[in-house]
């Protein structure tokens, strides 16, 4: 709610109703990172083509939200937003089937997961992010041009910074090495002749 | 000249400069406002969403590409993006990292040095290393690359590529979690020889270029201070020369006559069709379009030659991640420093591994050290392994946790290795029989399965990948192949990820196992050319760009004399 990713998404849904349409912000700088001005701010406008496509995803989008939105009222009762945090997170967990969904969304949850992380974790300019609390809340600094990094800012290590790998953390770490490799057979003895280049 | 990209502009750079009165057919928009200044303003920026949202590049539902493994499959495996490089004024270049390596002299004689591999039809390119290594000196100079060769292995990368003069800026700052995996590579049991790598990057300013100001969004984002220009510094020269460029041009067909090509149809953005007229005509759209262009113009393949050998690089990716500290991956020029030993058939170890798997050889590839994820890319990796390890719940506060953890972002130090791809000839591009684009025309359908030397060759390197990452220090670690397929179904994507695309209209003398001539000439008309990495007969194992623009611009330079 802080991120006002909701705000993200209406934005994207309305997209094509402004000129230029809000579907890519501008460049080349956003005024966080030592510019006077915010380009991302003034959208870029989009060739006939590009804006069809555009048009025909959003309608697609659409619907996908008023049929998944209707179905999560139903899941939980008949009003969603009324809802407890226990029954709201079990409607989503059925991640309601919705039609006009590209293959790989698998439902209607699925899809707003993905809006909820653009409209988290994204530019501002979309709508979402607001003041970039969400890039702050992960210690990630977003745009920093034209300003930039400092060679060292680059190079340096900014000091001793642990996480405890608990709970999820672990969970994921567990699950994300499962399949490592083991380590290699120590090494043969020096080759002989090949037929290497000169 | 159809394609505006690193093949592309070069190509057109030679003609223009020559005296030929070129047009250059770009399909996709011009981002810059004026090619011909040397650091153009540029509506690029650090945004990943707009990346996410396909900004200058194929709209996947609108222009999809479908993929198979197997020449037998009646049905795709997927429908949807696939090597999605952009369509845009400067090509795949505006979106690249830069990297510059050159290809060893091995690559230029694959087959009288190293020996030919059953199944695959490895083969000699139609120069030497000798022959290219003037030219990679030349577009080193052209598009501005940072590095130095003095802190170049001598083994084995400067014995397989020598370089007669230092380049002309020196590195920029190594990355923190580069340095942390190339002292991984150093440790290692053989010890590797990681090192900066040469790339197109400014660290000084440079032929009127900025240099860069490390802002660390490179890798699949436009650069927005031009500190990093690739096609474009050849684009300038041409349009200087008098080169006409029309971006939103897309060609759908070469008209020909007899033994000749006499032009393209093209159609703008509202769908009108146009014709160009052309007393030479040149594909230059990257390997998998260039391919659709040829089947969708009919032209004459009496081998079946066209869109067979298609190569993509065989990558494995590692990953390491460091709980104690943050490697900040974000900050400067995407994963400053690589290692090539892998590279090397006779990597210790790597003859005897190959001869176990029935091989004569085999080659891993050059090893990108240090590479991370941004947030939304970080947060949709979690997305999907919630519903795996969360099903009943698999989003809220956990996936704030994760974020906050950044163990796959911030502490994160990625490793990919570019794997050799041999040329098969049933790794293919051609037309899908069903599935077509937003204007009704056959989209490209990619059939790729690796072959026996990938998949060894992988089974030897990928544990090697994964104990660098132990040796550098990383708390956990893993390394799996970047594409599925049907030996490996655990993979980190469904379709490769790679951008590197070569083959499909190889250059050769035979017209049975080639589709163009030893200069990038199509075999069966005088006056159609090919300038981008479709024309390449095998892959190398290293980044494919400069070698793209050195090939151009000596078969360029051949076509004009």
């Amino acid at each position: 709610r802080e991120a006002r990713a909701a705000d993200y998404i209406v934005t994207l849904l309305d997209a094509l109703r402004e000129n230029p349409p809000r579907v890519f912000a501008g460049g080349p700088f956003s005024d966080r990172g030592g510019s006077e001005r915010d380009d991302m701010a003034r959208f870029l406008p989009l060739n006939d083509a590009v804006k069809e496509h555009w048009r025909a995803r959003l309608d697609d989008l659409g619907a996908a939200y008023r049929e998944g939105l209707g179905q999560l009222d139903a899941l939980a009762g008949g009003d969603f937003a009324a809802a407890s945090p226990a029954d709201q997170d079990a409607a989503l967990a059925q991640n309601p089937r919705v039609p006009r969904l590209p293959a790989a969304i698998s439902g209607f949850t699925d899809l707003l997961f993905r809006h909820t992380i653009e409209g988290c974790y994204g530019v501002p300019e979309y709508g979402g992010n607001a003041g970039g609390a969400m890039w702050r809340s992960i210690e990630f600094p977003g745009d920093v041009q034209p300003r930039g990094y400092e060679a060292g800012e680059v190079t340096d290590s900014d000091g001793p910074d642990p996480v405890t790998a608990t709970g999820i953390v672990a969970d994921l770490l567990r699950l994300v090495t499962s399949t490592a490799p083991e380590s290699p057979p120590r090494p043969p003895p020096a080759p002989g002749p090949t037929s290497r280049a000169g | 000249m159809v394609g505006s990209g690193a093949g592309g502009a070069i190509a057109a750079m030679v003609l223009a400069e020559a005296g030929y009165d070129v047009v250059v057919l770009e399909k996709g928009d011009n981002w810059f406002d004026d090619v011909t200044r040397a650091a153009p303003r540029s509506w690029f920026s650090s945004d990943e969403l707009k990346g996410g949202r396909h900004f200058a590049k194929p709209d996947p539902v609108a222009e999809p590409r479908t993929y198979r493994w197997h020449q037998s499959d009646a049905e795709p495996r997927h429908v949807g993006a696939v090597q999605d490089l952009p369509q845009t004024v400067g090509g795949a270049s505006v979106h690249w990292d830069a990297k510059t390596p050159r290809f060893w002299d091995i690559d230029f004689r694959k087959l009288s040095l190293l020996g030919p591999i059953d199944g695959a039809d490895v083969t000699d390119w139609p120069f030497s290393y000798d022959e290219i290594a003037p030219l990679y000196d030349e577009v080193e100079g052209l598009i501005g690359v940072s590095g130095d060769i003095d802190a170049l292995p001598a083994e084995p990368t400067l014995r397989h590529a020598p370089r007669a003069r230092p380049l002309p800026m020196p590195p920029g700052p190594p990355q923190l979690a580069s340095l942390v995996a190339a002292e991984g590579c150093r440790k290692l049991e053989p010890a590797l020889h990681p090192f900066l790598a040469p790339m197109a990057i400014n660290s000084t300013e440079y032929d009127g270029r900025p240099a860069c100001n490390n802002c660390g969004q490179c890798s699949n984002h436009g650069c927005p201070i031009m500190a990093r220009v690739g096609a474009l510094a050849a684009l300038r020269r041409a349009v200087t020369a008098g080169a006409e460029l029309r971006e939103r041009s897309w060609v759908v067909r070469v008209e020909t006559s007899g033994r000749k090509a006499t032009g393209v149809t093209w159609i703008d953005d509202r769908g009108r069709q146009h014709h160009e007229p052309g007393d030479l005509v040149v594909l230059a759209c990257l390997a998998i379009e260039t391919v659709r262009l040829a089947k969708l113009s009919e032209l004459p393949d009496p081998h079946g030659t066209i869109g067979t050998h298609f190569m993509q690089h065989w990558f494995t990716d590692g990953t390491g991640i460091f709980v104690g500290q943050r490697l900040h991956a974000h900050r400067g020029r995407s994963t400053t420093h690589v290692a090539d030993d892998f590279a090397d058939p006779d990597f210790p170890g790597a003859r005897a591994a190959a001869q176990a798997a029935g091989l004569p050889y085999f080659r891993g590839g050059t090893l990108e050290l240090g590479g991370t994820q941004f947030p939304l890319g970080e947060a949709n990796t979690y997305r999907f392994l919630l519903t795996l390890l969360r099903p009943d719940k698999p989003f809220g506060a956990e996936f704030k946790q994760l974020m906050r953890s950044s163990v796959l972002r911030d502490r994160m130090c990625g490793i990919q290795m570019i794997g050799e791809d041999l040329p098969y000839r049933g790794n293919t591009v051609d037309l899908d029989p069903r599935v077509k684009d937003y204007r009704g025309y056959p989209v490209a359908r990619i059939t790729y399965s690796p072959g026996a030397h990938e998949l060894a060759a992988q089974g030897f390197y990928r544990p090697y990948v994964a104990e660098i990452l132990r040796r550098a220090g990383a708390d956990y670690v893993t390394a799996v192949p970047d594409a599925a397929s049907d030996a490996t179904p655990l993979a980190g994507n469904e379709v490769p990820t790679t951008a590197h695309v070569m083959g499909g209209m190889r250059m050769g003398t035979d017209p049975a196992v080639s589709a163009t001539d030893d200069e990038g000439r199509f075999h069966q008309l005088d006056n159609l050319f090919v300038a981008d990495g479709s024309v390449f007969p095998t892959s190398g194992a290293h980044n494919p760009t400069l070698t793209i623009m050195a090939t151009a611009l000596r078969n360029a330079r051949r076509w004009v004399a």
